[in-house]
C-alpha cells in the first residue's frame, strides 16, 4: 500500500496577518511560512508510522503551489516522506484537490491521509473533495488510524463519543489531533531530504477553479474589557444575565 | 553546505589587514537546509526543555540524561562528528548556527554544550582508531554522556599546576589515578570522562580516558551554584581508580596541549551559545515591554525602555557579527589544511588554533554581551524581573557563569594580547612594520583630505582603519617602553585586548552591514545600518578611553601629550545623532514584537 | 430551482444547527427569489416539524436505516439524488457533524464550486453568490464568489438566528438508491464518561467553561467542572494542558486543536496566546479570570477578572447556583 500526503502551506501560527493591494491579498512580507500543522503532526506523523511498522510501503507527499513553497516540501521530506510531488499550480480548494485525486489515481496510491483543515482558509473541504473525485470511501476527522491487511480501522470523535470505524481501501482520511504526535524533523533526516526525489506536475486541466477571493477584513479586536472586582461577582453574573444575555 | 569561500586571513591579522565584505560568511545567508537544522534545535527546546525548567534545576533524577539523549535522536550531538563515527560532518559554521540555538537552553544548554564539546572532542581529535570507534558513536548518539576533569581545587585558571596523579600499576596493563577533581560538568550522570593528571613526577598533564564503571571513581555530592543549577556539577574523587593503559589518550604529557586546543573551541562555541541565549531574552523583552502598560501606555513607548531593547540588539547583532565571520574563517582554514594533506583531527585542530585570538575575543564579547543583555532584561522587567515566576531571573543567574568558564574573561584577555605579541615575536604576524608607520604619521603633518563620500560606508570604512591605528599606537609604545613586562601589566593588557576586542566586532559589524546591502540593498538592510554605525561609535569612544587610560599609565610629560594628541585624532567622530539612530533600531524590534535582525 | 438544505441523521433527532441551516436556506430563497427543500435523513416527526418552523417549504424525507452517518460517500450519493430530483442550485450544509464532510462531496460531483463554514448570509450579485467566512483561524474574514451552476455553502454553527416561519410544508418520502457496499462501517460508539454524566459535547456547547496551567494541575479541576455543571456548560482547555496530559485531548481549543464558536467562553487561568484566541475568538461573550494583569487574554475579552481562580472560580459558580435556582 502506497500512501499520499496531501500538504497545504500555511503562515505560521504567530504570524501577524495583514493584507495588502486594497484587501485583496496576503501580505506576506516578513511571514514565516509552515507546513499545515494538521498535515503534518497527524497526517504525515502517522504515515510515517505505518512505514515504520511495515505497514506501508511508501510515503508520498504532495503540495499544489508554486516553485517558492519547495523548502515547505523539503521540510516534509526531511520529517521522513520517501518522496514528494509538486503539482506546479495553485487555486481553490477544488483546484487543489482535483489534482491531487488526479495524481492520486494515475499512480496507484489507495490511502490518502491528509488534515482535517488548513489553519489559513479553514474550510476543511479538501479531504471530501478529493474522496468526492474519487468516489473512494471517506473518514474525516480521524484520531486514530490502523492498518490490517486491506482493512483500516479508525477512531473518529463525535457527538461526545467515539466511532469505532472500518473501511476498505481504497480511502480518504482527514486527521484530527490525537493521530499522532509532531515530530522534530531529525538532522540526519533534514541532510537526507537533499537528495529525495521532488517530482514537478503540470496541473491537469480538468479541475478549474470555481471561488475567489474578492476581499479581506483583519479581525476586529474586542472593546476594552470591562473589568470586574473579584468582591463583585454578583455584578459579573448579573452583566452576563441582563447586557450580554448569554445565561 | 554552500559556504562562501572567502580569501584566508590568518588569526589576528584584522588589526593590520582590511577585509573585503564581500569575504565573510553573514548570518543572512543560510540556505533552506541550514534553517531547517536551526528550527530543528529550536523545536527542540521548546518541546523537550522548556517546559521542564523548574525540574530541571530541581535536578530531578534522570531528567538530564534523558534530555540529552532525545538531543542524540535528533542528531544534535553528532553535527561535527564525521560519519564514519555516526556523525553528520556539517561544516563549523553550520554546527555554530545549532549551538547558537542551543545556547539559550539554560542549564541543558551547558549540559549538551560540555557533552559535545569537551565531553567528545578530546577523544574525536586525540584517539587512536580503536578508542574513536569504541567511544565517539555512542557519544554522537547520546547513549553515553561526555564530561571532561580538568579543574582542581587549587588548580583553575593555572591548569598545568594539578595535583592528580597517575602511576603505571606493577603488572603493566592499568594507571592507577589518584587526585580530586572539581566543577566538573555533567559530573552526575557522564558515562565517559577524560581525566587530565601527571604521570608520575611528570612535569606535564597526561589525559585519560576513564569510564564510569571503573572501581576508585567516586562522585561527591552537587554542587550549590548561583544559576545553570540544573547542570550536574560536581567533585570527582578518584581512590587508586584503575583506567586500563590503553586509555591514555594520545601520548604522554600531551594532556595539557590537548586541555588548550580544546579551549580553543570551546571559547567560540560558548560565544555562540551566549549569542542564542542573549537573543531568548531579547525576544521575552520586547514582548513584555510590549506588553507591560504603566502610565497608561506600554512601556515601550518610553525612550529609556527603548534605549535598552535597540543596545540589546546592537550588541548582539555585533557580536554575531563577529562569531560568523570567525567560523567561516576556520571553516576556510581547515579546508585549505585539509587540501594541503593534513588528516581531518589535525587539520580541525590547526584551523581552529590560528584562530585562537578571535575564539578568545569572541567568549569575551559573547559573554559580555550576554550579562548585559541579561540585566537589561531583568531591568526592563522591573519588578518581575527580580521574581522567580517570570523568566528573567533565571536568565540573569544563568548568564553569569559564562564569564568564568572557558577561561575567564580575564585569562582571555591575557591571552588575547599575548597570542598577538607571540605571533608578531615569531614573525608571523607583522605588527612592528605598521605600528612604526602609526608612530611615524604621529609626528608629521596630519592629512586634512576629506573623504570622497561616493560610496555608503566610505567614512565608517576609514574610522575602522583609524582605530587600528590607535591600537598600534598604545600596543607599539606599549612593547617598546614596557618590554619583557609588559605582560606582568595586566592593566595595561586588559586595556589592549579591550581595544583589540571592540575594533574587532565593529569591523565584523560593519562588513556584514555593508555585505547586507551590496546583496540585497539599502532597503532591505534597514537599521541594520544604523546598528552598525552606532556600535562603531561606542567602540570609537570605548578604545579612546581604553587607549588614554592606558597611555597615561606609562608615558609622560610631551611624549604623553603627543601620543594623546595621536590617539584623538584617530578616535575622532563625525557627529552621528545616536538617539534617533537607537530609537529607529527599538522601533523595528518593538513593531515587529520580535528580534528578526 | 430551489435551495436544497441537507438535515443530517443524528440519532432521529434534530441538530440546532441544522435548523440555523434550514433558516439560513429560507433566507436566501427570499433573496433570490426561490423555495427551500429540506432534504432530511432518519428525522422523528418532531424534528420534521422543527424543520417547518424553521423555514422549509418542502420536506423530502428519507428513512433508510443502513443510511449510517459514518458513512460519508452513501450520504452524498442521497444528496445528489435529491439535487437532481429539486433541480436544486444552491446547497446548504450545517458546518459541523457529516455537513462539513458530505458538501465537499457532493461538490466534487456536481462539479459546484464550495465555500465552507459562512459565518452571513450572502450579498446576491446576479448569478453570482457573495459569501463572508472566517479565514486564518478567526484572525480575519473573508469575501468570497462563486458563480457555478451549482453552489454549496456550509455553514458555521452559532452564526445565525433560528427564523420562526411556521410553515406547513409537504412531507414526500424520498427513497434514493445507493450503495451501501464496501463503504465505511460503524463497528461501536463508546460514549465519553463525562457526556455520558450528562456533560455536554465541547464542539455542541452554548456555554464553555475552560482551564488553563494557571490551574497549577489536573487535581485543581473540581473548581472547572463545579463551575461548568452550575451552568450547564461545556469543559475545555488550553494546549499546554492537553499535552501535559492533566486533561483529554478532546477537550483542547486552538488554533490546532478544536475552534469553537459558544455563547459563552470563560477562560480560568488562560494566558491567551495568538494559538489559543484563534480557536475562541468567535466567542460571543468572553469572560477572563486570571491572576496576571499582563495576561494577553484580558484585552481580547468581554469581562475580566483579576484575582486567584481557587477563590474567584468557587465564588463564581455559587453566584450561578442562586441565579439558577
Amino acid at each position: 500500500m502506497k500512501i499520499l500526503v496531501p500538504i497545504s502551506q500555511v503562515p505560521d501560527t504567530t504570524a501577524k496577518i495583514s493584507f495588502i493591494n486594497n484587501d485583496t491579498t496576503f501580505n506576506n512580507a516578513g511571514v514565516t511560512f509552515i507546513i499545515n500543522p494538521y498535515d503534518e503532526w497527524y497526517a504525515l506523523v502517522r504515515a510515517l508510522e505505518l512505514k515504520e511498522a511495515g505497514k506501508a510501503e511508501k510515503v508520498t507527499v504532495i503540495h499544489v503551489g508554486p516553485t517558492e513553497n519547495e523548502p515547505t516540501i523539503r521540510k516534509a521530506l526531511a520529517i521522513g516522506a520517501d518522496d514528494a510531488v509538486r503539482i506546479d499550480g495553485d487555486g481553490d480548494s477544488s483546484f487543489v484537490a482535483g489534482q491531487i485525486a488526479d495524481y492520486a489515481q494515475k499512480n496507484d496510491y489507495s490511502l490518502i491521509l491528509l488534515g482535517k483543515e488548513t489553519i489559513s482558509y479553514n474550510s476543511a473541504a479538501t479531504a471530501g473533495l478529493v474522496a468526492g473525485f474519487l468516489d473512494w470511501n471517506f473518514v474525516p476527522y480521524a484520531t486514530k488510524l490502523d492498518v490490517n491487511g486491506n482493512t483500516i480501522s479508525l477512531e473518529q470523535e463525535m457527538d461526545g463519543g467515539v466511532n469505532q470505524l472500518s473501511s476498505p481501501l481504497p480511502l480518504v482520511v482527514s486527521a484530527a489531533k490525537g493521530m499522532a504526535l509532531q515530530r522534530i524533523p531529525n538532522m540526519r533526516g533534514i541532510m537526507a531530504a537533499r537528495t529525495k526525489p521532488l517530482q514537478v506536475v503540470t496541473p491537469s486541466t480538468d479541475f478549474p477553479v470555481y471561488t475567489k477571493v474578492e476581499s479581506y477584513t483583519p479581525a476586529k479586536g474586542r472593546t476594552a474589557c470591562v473589568m470586574i472586582s473579584e468582591d463583585n461577582i454578583d455584578e459579573l453574573v448579573d452583566l452576563l444575565h441582563t447586557k450580554a444575555k448569554v445565561i | 553546505m554552500a559556504a562562501t569561500k572567502t580569501k584566508s586571513i590568518k588569526g589576528g591579522e584584522f588589526l593590520i589587514k582590511e577585509t573585503a565584505a564581500a569575504d565573510i560568511f553573514i548570518p543572512e545567508q543560510w540556505n533552506d537546509e541550514q534553517l531547517m537544522l536551526k528550527k530543528t534545535c529550536e523545536d527542540f527546546l521548546n518541546q523537550e526543555v522548556y517546559p521542564y525548567l523548574d525540574r530541571i534545576d530541581s535536578l530531578e533524577e534522570g531528567l538530564m540524561s534523558s534530555i540529552v539523549e532525545k538531543a542524540g535522536g535528533l542528531g544534535i550531538l553528532a553535527m561535527n562528528v564525521p560519519e564514519e563515527y555516526g556523525g553528520l560532518d556539517l561544516d563549523f559554521v553550520t554546527g555554530m548556527l545549532t549551538s547558537e540555538v542551543m545556547g539559550a537552553g539554560h542549564s541543558a544548554a551547558v549540559a549538551i554544550m560540555a557533552h559535545t564539546g569537551i565531553g567528545t572532542l578530546p577523544i574525536l581529535y586525540y584517539g587512536n582508531e580503536e578508542q574513536k570507534k569504541k567511544y565517539i558513536p555512542k557519544l554522537a548518539s547520546g547513549e553515553w554522556k561526555g564530561s571532561y576533569c580538568l579543574t582542581e581545587p587549587n588548580a583553575g585558571s593555572d591548569a598545568n599546576s594539578g595535583k592528580t596523579k597517575a602511576t603505571l600499576s606493577a603488572d603493566g596493563k592499568h594507571y592507577i589515578l589518584n587526585g580530586q577533581k572539581m566543577w566538573i560538568t555533567n559530573a552526575g550522570f557522564a558515562d565517559v570522562y577524560t581525566v587530565f593528571a601527571k604521570i608520575d613526577d611528570d612535569k606535564k598533564l597526561s589525559a585519560f580516558i576513564v569510564e564510569r564503571g571503573y572501581e576508585g571513581l567516586v562522585l561527591n555530592t552537587e554542587e550549590k551554584k548561583m544559576g545553570i543549577k540544573g547542570s550536574s556539577t560536581r567533585q570527582i574523587f578518584f581512590n587508586d581508580c584503575k583506567v586500563p593503559v590503553e586509555n591514555l589518550l594520545s601520548e604522554r604529557e600531551n594532556g595539557f596541549k590537548i586541555a588548550l586546543n580544546i579551549l580553543n573551541i570551546g571559547r567560540i562555541k560558548l560565544g555562540g551559545a551566549a549569542i542564542g541565549a542573549a537573543k531568548a531574552i531579547i525576544q521575552h523583552s520586547i514582548k513584555y515591554a510590549n506588553e507591560r502598560e504603566q502610565f497608561g501606555r506600554a512601556i515601550s513607548k518610553y525612550g529609556a525602555i527603548r534605549y535598552k531593547l535597540a543596545e540589546q540588539a546592537i550588541k548582539t547583532y555585533a557580536s554575531e557579527s563577529a562569531l560568523y565571520r570567525a567560523s567561516q574563517n576556520i571553516d576556510d582554514a581547515v579546508n585549505s589544511l585539509v587540501e594541503g594533506g593534513l588528516e581531518f583531527a589535525e587539520a580541525k585542530l590547526k584551523g581552529i588554533e590560528q584562530f585562537a585570538v578571535e575564539c578568545a575575543i569572541l567568549k569575551v564579547h559573547g559573554s559580555e554581551t550576554l550579562d548585559y543583555v541579561a540585566d537589561e532584561g531583568v531591568q526592563i522587567y522591573g519588578g518581575m524581573g527580580y521574581s522567580a515566576e517570570a523568566p528573567m531571573e533565571r536568565s540573569y543567574r544563568d548568564a553569569r557563569i559564562n564569564r568564568i568558564f572557558e577561561g575567564t574573561n580575564e585569562i582571555n584577555r591575557l591571552l588575547i594580547v599575548d597570542l598577538i605579541l607571540k605571533r608578531a615575536m615569531k614573525g608571523e604576524l607583522d605588527l612592528m612594520g605598521p605600528a612604526q608607520a602609526v608612530a611615524q604619521e604621529l609626528t608629521s603633518v596630519p592629512d586634512f583630505g576629506g573623504l570622497g563620500n561616493n560610496n555608503l560606508f566610505d567614512y565608517e570604512k576609514e574610522q575602522i582603519k583609524k582605530l587600528k591605528k590607535a591600537i598600534l599606537l598604545v600596543a607599539g609604545a606599549a612593547v617598546q617602553k614596557l618590554m619583557q613586562t609588559l605582560t606582568k601589566e595586566e592593566e595595561i593588557v586588559m586595556n589592549i585586548a579591550d581595544m583589540a576586542i571592540e575594533v574587532y566586532v565593529a569591523e565584523s559589524t560593519l562588513l556584514r552591514v555593508e555585505k547586507v546591502v551590496d546583496t540585497f540593498g539599502e532597503q532591505a538592510a534597514g537599521e541594520k545600518i544604523d546598528i552598525a554605525r552606532v556600535y562603531l561609535s561606542e567602540a570609537t569612544d570605548n578604545i579612546w578611553k581604553s587607549g588614554k587610560d592606558a597611555l597615561n599609565s606609562f608615558v609622560d610629560g610631551d611624549e604623553l601629550r603627543m601620543m594623546l594628541m595621536g590617539l584623538k585624532r584617530y578616535t575622532k567622530q563625525e557627529p552621528l545623532n545616536i538617539k534617533e539612530a537607537r530609537q529607529r533600531i527599538a522601533l523595528k524590534l518593538i513593531n515587529e514584537n520580535k528580534y528578526d535582525f | 430551482m430551489s435551495v436544497l438544505v441537507y438535515i443530517e441523521p443524528h440519532k432521529g433527532n434534530i441538530k440546532k444547527t441544522s435548523l440555523e441551516a434550514v433558516s439560513y436556506a429560507n433566507k436566501l430563497a427570499e433573496l433570490i427569489s426561490s423555495n427551500v427543500t429540506a432534504l432530511a435523513i432518519n428525522i422523528s416527526d418532531e424534528g420534521l416539524k422543527a424543520i417547518a418552523n424553521a423555514g422549509a417549504d418542502k420536506i423530502l424525507s428519507v428513512n433508510n436505516e443502513s443510511l449510517s452517518a459514518t458513512n460519508i460517500k452513501a450520504l452524498a450519493e442521497v444528496v445528489n439524488s435529491a439535487i437532481k430530483e429539486e433541480n436544486a442550485t444552491t446547497i446548504i450544509f450545517a458546518a459541523d457533524g457529516t455537513g462539513s464532510s458530505v458538501a465537499p462531496y457532493v461538490a466534487a460531483k456536481q462539479k459546484a464550486g464550495i465555500i465552507a463554514g459562512t459565518i452571513d448570509f450572502p450579498i446576491i450579485d446576479g448569478n453570482k453568490l457573495i459569501v463572508q467566512k472566517n479565514v486564518f483561524s478567526g484572525k480575519a474574514t473573508a469575501l468570497y464568489s462563486v458563480d457555478t451552476a451549482i453552489k454549496i455553502i456550509t455553514l458555521t454553527p452559532n452564526s445565525i438566528q433560528i427564523s420562526n416561519t411556521k410553515r406547513s410544508p409537504n412531507v414526500i418520502s424520498f427513497a434514493p438508491t445507493f450503495d451501501a457496499a464496501n463503504g465505511v462501517v460503524l463497528k461501536s460508539f463508546k460514549i465519553d464518561e463525562d457526556i455520558a454524566k450528562g456533560g455536554i459535547p465541547l464542539a455542541d456547547a452554548e456555554l464553555v467553561v475552560s482551564g488553563g496551567r494557571g490551574l497549577k494541575g489536573p487535581e485543581n479541576w473540581g473548581i472547572v467542572e463545579d463551575l461548568a455543571h452550575a451552568l450547564g456548560a461545556a469543559t475545555a482547555c488550553s494546549r499546554p494542558v492537553a499535552d501535559a496530559d492533566w486533561r483529554p485531548h478532546h477537550e483542547h481549543v486552538g488554533q490546532t486543536g478544536l475552534a469553537i464558536r459558544p455563547n459563552l467562553y470563560i477562560a480560568i487561568g488562560i494566558s491567551g496566546a495568538i494559538q489559543h484566541l484563534a480557536g475562541v475568538n468567535g466567542s460571543k461573550t468572553i469572560v477572563v479570570i486570571n491572576n496576571d494583569p499582563e495576561a494577553p487574554f484580558f484585552k481580547n475579552a468581554d469581562y475580566g477578572i483579576l484575582g486567584d481562580a481557587f477563590k474567584v472560580v468557587p465564588k463564581l459558580t455559587e453566584a450561578i447556583k442562586k441565579l439558577r435556582i
